[in-house]
């Protein structure tokens, strides 16, 4: 079987050409990648499927394989003639699974240094978290501005709890019982917006699409 | 092993005293010693941020002292230098949450285990001032060759004695020779005089600190740095080493000495 993983300078390619079905596609993503033991975290891929023909939904069921090794979807390259499934119905929502709360708490100014909120379900902030203040959650966290302070969603314990923000900056985030903070010396400038979620034991920020 | 508490104070803000723990700090640090620094400022905490170590914050004193967290687990470990610990204020509470007894008390545990604790002082004289100074047994103060800084150190020299902290030392910040030289700003001796403490050093005002304070690095660490060899040599002092105070004269250059050797001849 002549599946193959090339890493062509920081990007890699998936050459998933001579399988013929999605079930044998997705199968052989999964077996390739659970080899890859989290190194490859962060990695743009694209994936060759050559003579196949996918719809918008087998397109996001890939890239959530992908998303579940730390791997962005960058695209995907094919051979068949182009689908027309294309602009299909707009039922599909990249982002992926979102725990539900009955209570959520919506927010109309920035929180400043020193301010820290708790929410027991989601909290939606419309307005910056500065550096320095804090927003605890039960549930989901969404910021409409900049989070640059410190944010803990899934505060009881749930780890499919996310934090999402138009401008993802912050100094440290929380979900559940994991923390992670920025990397040291690099400046990362990222002009859209982001979501924080746990995905294989680690928090990993992905583009928001919508 | 029983290490020396020193806190740094200064009555008035904006004079230097986070800079000059975070310095101090990190200078003891470079020569071995094992530092511990406590940001006793509870509200506005700044010393995490000129150490650069913001980001890494999950528990902090007030914590400590309500038992939320053992000690051990609330210290930061420097980036940079192998001994060198920040223990982080909290930014949500105020001053009233750590008493001046526990305060006492935690500084004693940390003297156990570390050869210095450099206690960061809030601006002010009351409750966050009283915290800090409980359990030092040694002060710094910090003052700007400004009246308004002089005569605060004044007022503060006269709470650490009330305290029973006896012989604390004068740091003088941000000292411009070439201003002192022409009269515009008082000098060390005029300063000492006002005060009539011990001198413990002179840091000459320098552009980059205000570089190296937004980068979170402490200036020590630059070699080129004319504050940084100014608080090196301040570290020496305070481990008790003689080291002469430095000159103020600010022109170092070559071109400069040229000149005073050329006036000399002539």
């Amino acid at each position: 079987m002549s599946v193959t993983v090339k890493n062509n300078g920081g990007e890699m390619i998936i050459d998933l050409k001579p399988l013929k079905d999605f079930a044998e596609i997705k199968k052989e993503l999964d077996r390739r990648l659970g080899f890859s033991d989290g190194f490859l975290i962060g990695t743009q891929v694209t994936v060759d499927i050559g003579e196949i023909n996918l719809n918008k939904e087998q397109i996001g069921e890939i890239e959530e394989i992908l998303l579940s090794y730390g791997l962005h979807l960058k695209g995907l390259m094919s051979n068949g003639p182009p689908s027309d499934t294309k602009e299909s119905d707009g039922n599909t929502h990249f982002l992926g699974h979102i725990p539900y709360y009955q209570e959520t708490v919506l927010i109309c100014r920035h929180l400043r240094s020193g301010q820290k909120f708790f929410g027991e379900g989601n909290v939606v902030i419309l307005g910056d978290v500065n550096p320095g203040a804090e927003i605890v959650a039960g549930g989901n966290i969404l910021v409409m501005g900049a989070l640059k302070g410190m944010a803990h969603a899934g505060v009881f314990g749930d780890e499919t709890a996310v934090i999402s923000a138009y401008r993802l900056n912050p100094t440290q985030l929380r979900i559940a019982n994991h923390i992670t903070r920025p990397p040291d010396g690099e400046e990362i400038v990222v002009d859209c917006p982001e979501v924080a979620r746990i995905r294989a034991g680690k928090v990993i920020i992905e583009k928001l699409k919508i | 092993m029983k290490g020396r508490a020193l806190v740094i104070t200064s009555g008035k803000g904006g004079v230097g005293k986070t800079t000059t723990t975070a310095n101090l700090g990190t200078a003891l640090a470079m020569m071995g010693k094992k530092i511990v620094l406590v940001d006793s400022d509870i509200g506005l905490r700044n010393l995490d941020v000129v150490m650069g170590l913001e980001n890494r914050i999950v528990f902090d004193i007030v914590d400590v002292v309500n038992g939320n967290c053992k000690l051990k687990q609330a210290l930061i470990k420097d980036k940079r230098f192998e001994g060198l610990f920040l223990l982080p204020a909290a930014q949500t509470k105020d001053k009233t949450a750590v008493t001046p007894h526990q305060m006492k008390n935690l500084v004693n545990e940390l003297r156990k285990d570390f050869d210095f604790v450099l206690v960061d002082c809030p601006a002010g004289i009351e409750q966050g001032f009283k915290n800090a100074i409980s359990g030092a047994d040694h002060a710094i103060v910090v003052a700007t060759p400004e009246v308004s800084s002089v005569r605060d150190a004044d007022r503060i020299i006269g709470l650490l004695e009330a305290a029973g902290l006896n012989g604390p030392q004068l740091l003088v910040n941000r000292l411009r020779g070439k201003m002192v030289k022409k009269g515009d700003m008082m000098n060390i001796e005029d300063i000492v005089d006002i005060l009539s403490i011990d001198l413990l050093g002179v840091v000459p005002e320098d552009e980059s600190i205000v570089v190296s304070t937004n980068r979170g690095e402490p200036v020590v660490i630059e070699t080129t740095s004319r504050a940084g060899a100014a608080y090196r040599r301040i570290a020496r002092r305070i481990t008790g080493e003689e080291v002469p105070i430095l000159s103020l004269d600010e022109s170092n250059n070559f071109v400069d000495r040229f000149k005073k050797i050329l006036k000399l001849a002539r």
